[in-house]
């Protein structure tokens, strides 16, 4: 669980609610398999009563894990490990692992984790700690420069381009595969994510998406406007030009409608807009949405996205954003302007929806609710040259999530070779999973079995909270039109001159959204070449697993 | 013994046996010569001539360090007292070569070369092809013509340092306080000014200022949302930081004045404004000058405020070439061009700051 999302739930905690949790899970252990879900592999009287002991660590509304607490989860988790290796079998392997350090959890939960694994099978792991900004420019100068020096390494999907692409990292092997219960991920995460040109790599640990926030105070009866909650982009388009002149009815200041963030942040910036687009364009069973894959030609001058571009155009020049939204980012969106009662609809991923009620500066934590993406009541068919009626949803797995990833300079090795993916399948395994999905870890959930919403009741934790806070994932997740980013190398460079290109557009130095658009297919062009053409085309086609 | 060189430093001769100095020239030539074959044959290995198995540099680093301290060595030896004399800069002079003008050559095989960290091909030679894109990018020239505006403004500046330079140079009460104030600026970070300031003083709903404005009568006030205020917000943030630095040299400059040629001016009949325009103006012009001229350097290295604040909007408004080339190393991955675009600048600097201290050296003569 992302830290802000568990600060909610502790805060929502009662001490008698609290009690009331244990002694369910309590009931739940003894009874035994009552809290398995509908999707999980056969609960085992076994299995359950792991869920619910796990989940006692610390104890939900018990204050912030330690290490010894991730030791303890970590060892009561090993049991798949024992299943498969031998007491002492990695005597003298040493492993090295590089991956974040953010909020003071990634590595640090992985060290806890694995120590309990360290001691057991005998292996030894050296850690590599990095910051996020960091993170991108080291593993591109390793790639780059030859000098990869880790063995595992947590690495986000759209860098699989540039590493499985490179052949960079080594297959998993079957028995891997039985031990994390790959059936078990929601649908977007299925393959063609984490695999390439057939072959699996990905232990996923996190899942991502855009959700659609939005005021309650704004939309549904004796709301502001009296209206549903906008489901397409061109209802949300309608009433935030509906929207000018009015009053925010808990600020008395401004109101306003969707908040789109105008300027870039680092290729981040390009999700944003791309959720417009998704509807415009994504249609469901074609996975190709941003660059044909015959070509390598960017689809994003096309009438779909061009579409998506020319309704920020419409916004900025009916005077429908606040002051300076040409400067908002999607964190000034998001934090200063969406949660301080600027707004009334945002799209962003898991985080906004738990500070709205956590933050000292959120004033809208009572008033917002969730949805998926906003759909379209058109859209553009590339292979007809034409618009079609018709609602057409497309949620965008904005950044995919974390995974681990071996690399295939263990390949050589068996010893190591094994030593390093019995770690990573520790670290991806099924209950483990639950627990950090349950408490501060930095990640999401991204198995269907973490959406079973009894075990989190049983556990303590707000029933009604928890389905809002999980339902607005999951029904992205498992979209049959979900649109997923293009695994290929480079793919922020693409987002981020696509940013400068967009910059330009916005402050009304292009003509048209069409010659905006034009601009950034003219520099993806240009990008594709520079990276090489052919070698894009492979590895796009490969990430789509065709 | 004949003594020789100047008084006031005597070397004397010394009798350096023709051994001891063939000695120490196979020593220099001999490490030399070691040194340029390892980095042929890393060369040659690298570019999969020969497979020697060489896995990273450092033989021909530790090769190259050998030969340094072997030359410095064989200094003393062949030269003996003499050699000293050369010790006191050579190993100096050695570091610089590698930490700077090494780097410097190995950047310019970098800045014509097609090398985008996510390419498969790693870096190939491509001649002027930079130099081409570098021509026909409108974003580096935006970046360019920001920079000049964002020099310009450094008069500015200095007339707003100046004068609260002397103010503080004045009688006036508490005047150490309002010194050590008026440093403060200074102290601090650019990123936390960006953030202090930019982000949320100057946030457009809950930042004091924008309070202020609106209460001032601007119903909605903007500071980045048009690229002229845009431009002109980053230029107030940055000339906030860094005024106090020219003003504590112009107040170290005006200090320095001898108080008898103001009293001077004084008898002979000079108002404040004539005492301070023939007097105290072209005696703080060597002052003055160094002052900008330090400040121009800083400004041309203007980037954390805008990567902060702006991220160069809007629409490349107030975009510096330093941030415009940090976006298109970090965030493109395109070291090459973004390698070209810097040694480009570099150029720029070097010849735009020669010409500025010849003048300089010209002008900073006072007027009589």
């Amino acid at each position: 669980m992302r830290i802000e999302h568990y600060e909610i739930m502790r805060s929502r905690m009662s001490r008698r609610g609290m009690l009331k949790g244990a002694a369910s899970v309590g009931a739940v252990t003894a009874l035994g398999g009552l809290g398995a879900g509908l999707t999980a592999r056969p609960a085992m009287a076994q299995d359950s009563a792991l869920r619910a002991e796990i989940l006692k660590i610390p104890g939900v509304g018990m204050g912030s894990p330690t290490d010894a607490d991730w030791q303890k989860v970590g060892d009561l988790c090993l049991g798949p490990t024992k299943e498969t290796v031998a007491e002492g079998e990695f005597e003298g392997v040493e492993l090295t692992f590089m991956g974040l350090n953010n909020q003071n959890v990634h590595n640090f939960l992985f060290r806890g984790f694995l120590k309990p694994w360290e001691k057991y099978t005998g292996a030894k792991i050296n850690w590599i700690d990095l910051a996020q900004a960091d993170y991108n420019a080291r593993l591109q100068q390793s790639i780059a420069t030859g000098t990869v020096d880790f063995d595992i390494i947590e690495m986000g999907a759209p860098f699989e381009g540039d590493v499985l692409g490179k052949g960079l990292a080594s297959e998993m092997p079957d028995w891997v595969k039985d031990l994390i219960d790959m059936d078990d991920y929601v649908g977007y995460l299925q393959a063609p994510v984490g695999t390439w040109d057939g072959k699996t790599y990905r232990v996923s640990i996190d899942g991502d998406c855009h959700s659609f926030a939005y005021r309650t105070d704004y939309f549904g009866e004796g709301s502001l406007t009296g209206k549903d909650v906008p489901a397409t982009w061109q209802e949300v388009d309608a009433v935030t030009k509906e929207l000018i002149g009015q009053k925010d009815p808990l600020t008395g200041l401004d109101a306003h409608g969707y908040l789109d963030p105008l300027k870039g942040w680092g290729g981040f910036g390009f999700y944003f807009v791309a959720n417009r687009a998704a509807p415009y364009v994504k249609v469901e069973g074609d996975p190709v949405w941003l660059f044909d894959p015959e070509t390598m030609t960017p689809l994003v001058n096309t009438p779909g996205w061009v579409q998506a571009f020319q309704d920020v155009f419409d916004l900025i020049e009916a005077n429908a954003y606040p002051a300076d939204q040409i400067n908002a980012d999607p964190g000034t969106t998001a934090f200063q302007q969406f949660l301080a009662g600027t707004g009334s609809m945002l799209m962003w991923w898991g985080d906004v929806g738990a500070s709205a009620r956590t933050s000292d500066t959120s004033v809208v934590g009572d008033v917002t609710g969730f949805s998926i993406n906003p759909a379209s009541d058109k859209r553009y068919d590339l292979a007809s040259g034409a618009w079609v009626d018709g609602v057409n949803e497309a949620p965008q797995m904005a950044y995919i999530g974390w995974g681990v990833y071996v690399m295939a300079r263990v390949d050589g090795d068996e010893k190591k070779h094994k030593a390093a993916w019995s770690a990573a399948a520790h670290l991806g395994g099924r209950d483990i999973a639950l627990w950090m999905s349950a408490y501060p870890s930095g990640f999401q959930p991204y198995r269907n079995s973490q959406f079973q919403y009894d075990e989190w009741e049983q556990a303590g934790y707000d029933r009604a909270f928890i389905e809002d806070y999980l339902g607005s994932n999951i029904d992205s997740y498992n979209h049959p039109n979900a649109a997923i980013e293009p695994r290929i190398p480079g793919i922020f460079q693409y987002y981020s001159v696509a940013e400068d290109e967009l910059a330009k557009g916005y402050a009304g130095q292009y003509g048209s959204a069409q010659e905006t658009a034009d601009a950034i297919a003219a520099a993806w062009e240009k990008i594709t070449d520079q990276i090489g053409r052919d070698s894009q085309i492979a590895l796009y086609k490969a990430s789509l697993g065709m | 013994m004949e003594p020789e060189g100047d008084r006031l430093h005597v070397v004397t001769t010394e009798n350096i046996s023709d051994a001891r100095r063939n000695f120490g020239n196979i020593l220099v030539y001999g490490s030399a010569a070691i040194m340029f074959l390892v980095a042929g044959l890393q060369s040659l290995d690298s570019n999969n001539i020969l497979d020697i198995g060489f896995v990273t540099w450092r033989p021909t680093l530790y090769a190259a360090l050998v030969w340094m301290v072997c030359l410095s060595a064989g200094q003393v030896i062949v030269r003996g007292e003499q050699g000293k004399r050369t010790l006191f800069i050579l190993p100096a002079a050695l570091f610089v070569g590698a930490m700077v003008v090494f780097p410097l050559i190995f950047a310019l095989g970098i800045a014509f070369s097609d090398w985008n960290l996510s390419s498969p091909n790693g870096r190939q030679f491509n001649g002027f092809d930079n130099v081409r894109q570098m021509w026909n990018d409108p974003f580096y020239w935006n970046s360019l013509t920001n920079m000049v505006w964002y020099t310009l403004a450094i008069f500015v500046e200095y007339i707003i340092a100046f004068g609260i330079a002397v103010l503080l140079n004045a009688e006036i009460r508490a005047r150490k306080f309002f010194r050590v104030s008026f440093l403060l600026p200074l102290m601090l970070s650019p990123v936390a000014v960006s953030w202090m300031i930019g982000k949320s003083m100057l946030e457009v709903r809950f930042g004091p200022i924008a309070r202020l404005a609106r209460e001032l009568g601007w119903d909605s006030p903007s500071f980045f949302g048009s690229p002229e205020i845009a431009r002109a917000s980053i230029m107030m943030m940055d000339a906030w930081t860094f005024i106090p630095f020219m003003m504590i040299m112009i107040l170290a400059g005006l200090q320095a004045i001898p108080t008898e040629l103001r009293e001077a001016a004084r008898v002979d009949g000079a108002g404040p404004w004539r005492a301070f325009w023939e007097v105290t103006f072209p005696l703080m012009l060597p002052v003055s000058i160094t002052a900008v001229l330090i400040r121009i350097i800083f400004k041309l290295k203007l980037a954390d405020i805008i990567i902060n604040v702006t991220s160069g909007g809007p629409g490349g408004a107030t975009d510096s070439v330093t941030s415009f080339i940090f976006r298109e190393y970090r965030d493109r991955s395109n070291v090459g061009y973004g390698t070209l675009l810097a040694i480009f600048y570099l150029v720029l600097i070097v010849i735009a700051m020669t010409i500025l201290m010849k003048l300089a050296d010209r002008w900073m003569r006072p007027r009589y």
